[in-house]
C-alpha cells in the first residue's frame, strides 16, 4: 500500500491480517443489514395496505438510501483494513488508520500504562486478536485490530519490555 | 522512580481487602512516624449537620409554633403516647450519633514509608494506600461550617481521574497544614534529620506572586460569556412580550434568573480573594469567600495550560488560565471543580507572564516575553510561530493568520482564535502521545491537524490546519523532544531530581519567583 501524505517518510508499515476483513464484514452485517431491514418495515406495511402513511416513494426512498450507504461502507471495508498499519520504532509505536479521515498516531513506549488484548467471538474463530494501548490520557485511543494471535502476544511482550526499559512517570 | 512490575504503574490508589486486625503493621524503621491518627471527633457532625439540622427543624418548628399560639405542646390525644414517641425519637437520634461516632472511630490515617494510608468503615472496611511520590495535587478545603469550627478537609490527588485518593475530613486547620507539609516534604524527597525523627517537617516558605482584586473579579463576571447570554435573553424576552402583549411571560424567567444569580454567586464565591504564591513545594492557590480552598500543585504536575481571552476582555487586557492536572480529572472541568482547574480566573498580561514563569520555570527560550506575547496576541510569524499556509485560508478565513505553533526547548505553544484568543502550552515532558489527523477537505488543501494527548481536563491541545510538511516535521521533532525531556526527568521526587539526597528547600531549577517574573514580564 502506498504511503499517505501524513505518514512519516521511510516507515515500513506492518499490515494487519487480511482475515480481519471477515470480522468487519460480520460487524457490517449485524449493523447495516438490521438497519436496512427495520427501515424496510414501513415499505412492507404500505405494500400490504396496513398503513396509509407514508407515501410509497418515501417508504422506498428511505431504505434504498440506507442500502446504498451500507453497500458503500461494504465496498470500503477491504481498503479500510488495508489502511490499518503499525510500525515499531525505537521509542514509540506508530499506528495509522483511515482512508478518508486519516490518523497517524505515535505512542511512546515509556508512556504506556498498560496493554490489553481483546478477542471477540468472530476473531477467536479466525485466530485474531485486538491490541489496545492505554496511556494516562483518555485521548489516546490506540488500538490495533486484526492481529494474528501469535503476533498479538509477541507485540504485547515486546511493548511491555520496551515500556519497562523506557519507563517514565506522568 | 522505581519500577515495580513489568508494566508502568499509574500510581492510583490501591484498595486492598481488609485484613484480620484492620491495621497493617508499619514497616520496620518507620515506626516513629507511622503512628495511626484519627480525624477530628466533630467531623461527622460537621459533615452530617444537614441531617441533624433537618430533624431539628421539623421538631423545633412544630413545638415553636404551638408555643407561640399558646396551645399545649402536645395534642391531648398524643399526650398519653408522648413518652413512647419521645423514646422512639431518642433511639433514632442515638443510632445516628452512634453511627457518627463509629464512623469516626474506625477512620484512621497514617503517613509512613512513602505511603499515606487511610482505613475507613466498620462493617465494610476499606484500606487504601497511595504513594506519596505520585501526588499530583494536595488541597485544603474549608466549607463555611468547617471554617466556623476551625476545621479543614485535606484532599490528596493521585493520577486517577475518578475520585480523590485520600480525603480526610475534617482535621484541625493546623493539623491539616502540618500534614500537608509532611506529605509534600516526603513526596519531594526531603530527608529529615535522622537524629530528630519526631520533629515535624517544616512548612515550606512561600512567596506571594499575584492576587486578583474583587473589583476586577466583578468586572470579569459582568463581561463574561454568560452576561452576553443574559443581555441577549433579556432583549429577546422584552421583544417577545412587547409583540405578544403577554406580561405573564416574565413569570417563566424567574427560575432562569434564580439560576443565573446562583451561577454568578458561585463564581464570585469561588474567585473571591484569589491569590497565587510559589513555594518549593509548588504553586499555592488560595481563594474563596465563604468556602475557602488552598491548592498546592507540586512542580511539574501541570500537564497542559490554556490562556484564553474572550473578545469582551480584550479592551481591558484580561486573560484567564485553565490547566490540566492528572488528579483533577475531566468531570470536574464543568461542575464543582471548575475552580480547581482554574489557575487564574482573571488577570492582566503581567499576571499571565508570572503564572507562566511558575509553570515553566525554564521557558526554554531567550526571549520569553516576545514568544509568549506573540502566542497571546500575535499574528502571522511573530515570535517564530508557524501558521496555517495561505492556501488553506478558505478553511479558516478568520483564524488562519492566528492558528499556529512554535516550540521552545521546554514546551510546545499552540495558539488559535482571532476573536476568542487561545494559547495552549504543553511541556515536552508531559506529552503522552500524539496523532496527525487529516480529513478529505484538509487533504485537498494539503493541511493536517496535530492532536497532543494529555490527561483529562479543560485543555485539549490541537494544532489546527498546519501545512502537511510542517505538521510532519513537528510530529517527528515533537517525538524527539518528548523523548529527550523524559530522559532528563528521572524521578518523581522533585527535590531529589535536582540534587539527590540534599535536603535543600529551594530547588535549583526554581529560582526566586521575583527574578523569574521580571525575566518573563
Amino acid at each position: 500500500m502506498h504511503t499517505e501524505a501524513i505518514d512519516p517518510p521511510g516507515i515500513a508499515w506492518q499490515r494487519v491480517s487480511p482475515k480481519y476483513v471477515t470480522v468487519r464484514l460480520v460487524q457490517w452485517a449485524l449493523g447495516n443489514l438490521i438497519t436496512v431491514l427495520v427501515l424496510s418495515l414501513p415499505l412492507l406495511l404500505v405494500l400490504l395496505d396496513v398503513w396509509a402513511w407514508p407515501p410509497l416513494w418515501l417508504a422506498v426512498a428511505v431504505p434504498a438510501a440506507a442500502l446504498v450507504l451500507a453497500i458503500w461502507r461494504l465496498v470500503l471495508i477491504p481498503r479500510q483494513v488495508r489502511a490499518i498499519g503499525y510500525a515499531e520504532r525505537d521509542d514509540d509505536l506508530l499506528i495509522r488508520t483511515g482512508i478518508f479521515f486519516q490518523r497517524t498516531m505515535a505512542v511512546p513506549y515509556g508512556r504506556m500504562q498498560y496493554v490489553d488484548i481483546g478477542v471477540g467471538p468472530v476473531e477467536r474463530g479466525l485466530g485474531l486478536c485486538t491490541l489496545k494501548l492505554h496511556t494516562a490520557s483518555p485521548g489516546t485511543n490506540a488500538q490495533i485490530p486484526g492481529l494474528p494471535a501469535a503476533e498479538g502476544a509477541r507485540l504485547r511482550e515486546q511493548l511491555a519490555a520496551r515500556g519497562e526499559a523506557r519507563l517514565a512517570g506522568l | 522512580m522505581t519500577a515495580e512490575g513489568p508494566r508502568p504503574e499509574l500510581g492510583g490508589p490501591v484498595t486492598a481487602p481488609a485484613s484480620e486486625n484492620g491495621a497493617p503493621n508499619p514497616s520496620p524503621g518507620t515506626a516513629a512516624d507511622g503512628e495511626w491518627l484519627r480525624v477530628h471527633p466533630a467531623s461527622p457532625f460537621v459533615r452530617g449537620w444537614v441531617a441533624l439540622a433537618a430533624i431539628g427543624f421539623f421538631f423545633g418548628r412544630d413545638v415553636f409554633e404551638r408555643a407561640l399560639q399558646g396551645r399545649p405542646i402536645l395534642e391531648d390525644q398524643f399526650a398519653g403516647r408522648a413518652p413512647l414517641l419521645l423514646a422512639g425519637g431518642a433511639v433514632v437520634l442515638l443510632i445516628a450519633v452512634l453511627g457518627f461516632i463509629l464512623t469516626w472511630y474506625f477512620t484512621k490515617y497514617q503517613v509512613s514509608g512513602g505511603y499515606v494510608r487511610v482505613n475507613t468503615g466498620f462493617i465494610f472496611r476499606q484500606q487504601r494506600q497511595a504513594r506519596l511520590d505520585r501526588v499530583q495535587a494536595i488541597d485544603i478545603v474549608q466549607p463555611l461550617l468547617a471554617r466556623i469550627f476551625g476545621l479543614a478537609e485535606l484532599k490528596f490527588e493521585v493520577a486517577d481521574a475518578g475520585e480523590s485518593a485520600v480525603r480526610l475530613a475534617y482535621l484541625k486547620m493546623d493539623d491539616a497544614r502540618q500534614l500537608r507539609a509532611t506529605i509534600l516534604a516526603r513526596a519531594a524527597g526531603v530527608t529529615l534529620d535522622p537524629s530528630r525523627p519526631q520533629e515535624p517537617a517544616p512548612e515550606a516558605p512561600e512567596f506571594p506572586v499575584l492576587s486578583v482584586p474583587p473589583s476586577r473579579l466583578v468586572g470579569s463576571l459582568l463581561l463574561s460569556e454568560q452576561s452576553i447570554f443574559v443581555v441577549v435573553g433579556a432583549v429577546a424576552s422584552v421583544v417577545l412580550s412587547a409583540t405578544t402583549g403577554n406580561a405573564a411571560f416574565y413569570l417563566y424567567l424567574i427560575p432562569a434568573a434564580l439560576g443565573l444569580a446562583a451561577s454568578y454567586w458561585g463564581l464570585f464565591n469561588k474567585g473571591y480573594n484569589f491569590t497565587a504564591a510559589i513555594s518549593p513545594d509548588g504553586i499555592r492557590l488560595r481563594y474563596g469567600l465563604l468556602d475557602t480552598q488552598a491548592q498546592t500543585l507540586p512542580p511539574g504536575r501541570i500537564q497542559a495550560l490554556k490562556v484564553a481571552q474572550p473578545p469582551m476582555w480584550r479592551a481591558l487586557g484580561w486573560y484567564r488560565i485553565h490547566v490540566n492536572v492528572a488528579g483533577y480529572g475531566a468531570l470536574e472541568g464543568a461542575g464543582e471543580g471548575s475552580g480547581r482547574t482554574t489557575l487564574l480566573p482573571v488577570g492582566r498580561l503581567e499576571d499571565v507572564m508570572s503564572i507562566l514563569a511558575l509553570v515553566l520555570p525554564d521557558p526554554g527560550t531567550q526571549q520569553p516575553a516576545v514568544v509568549f506575547g506573540a502566542g497571546l496576541h500575535g499574528l502571522d510569524s511573530d515570535g517564530g510561530f508557524v501558521t496555517t499556509p495561505r492556501r488553506a485560508r478558505l478553511l479558516a478565513p478568520l483564524g488562519w493568520r492566528r492558528n499556529g505553533f512554535t516550540a521552545t526547548d521546554t514546551a510546545l505553544l499552540i495558539r488559535s482564535g482571532r476573536w476568542w484568543r487561545e494559547l495552549v502550552v504543553v511541556p515536552h515532558q508531559r506529552t503522552q502521545s500524539m496523532a496527525l489527523h487529516q480529513g478529505p477537505l484538509a487533504r485537498r488543501f494539503e493541511v493536517a491537524d496535530l492532536v497532543l494527548h494529555t490527561t483529562a481536563g479543560p485543555v485539549v491541545p490541537r494544532l489546527r490546519q498546519a501545512g502537511v510538511e510542517q505538521a510532519l516535521a513537528l510530529f517527528d521533532a515533537q517525538s524527539a523532544r518528548a523523548r529527550l525531556a523524559r530522559k532528563r526527568q528521572t524521578t518523581e521526587q522533585w527535590l531529589a531530581q535536582v540534587a539527590p539526597g540534599a535536603p535543600e528547600l529551594m530547588p535549583a531549577e526554581a529560582p526566586a519567583p521575583t527574578q523569574e517574573g521580571q525575566q518573563h514580564g
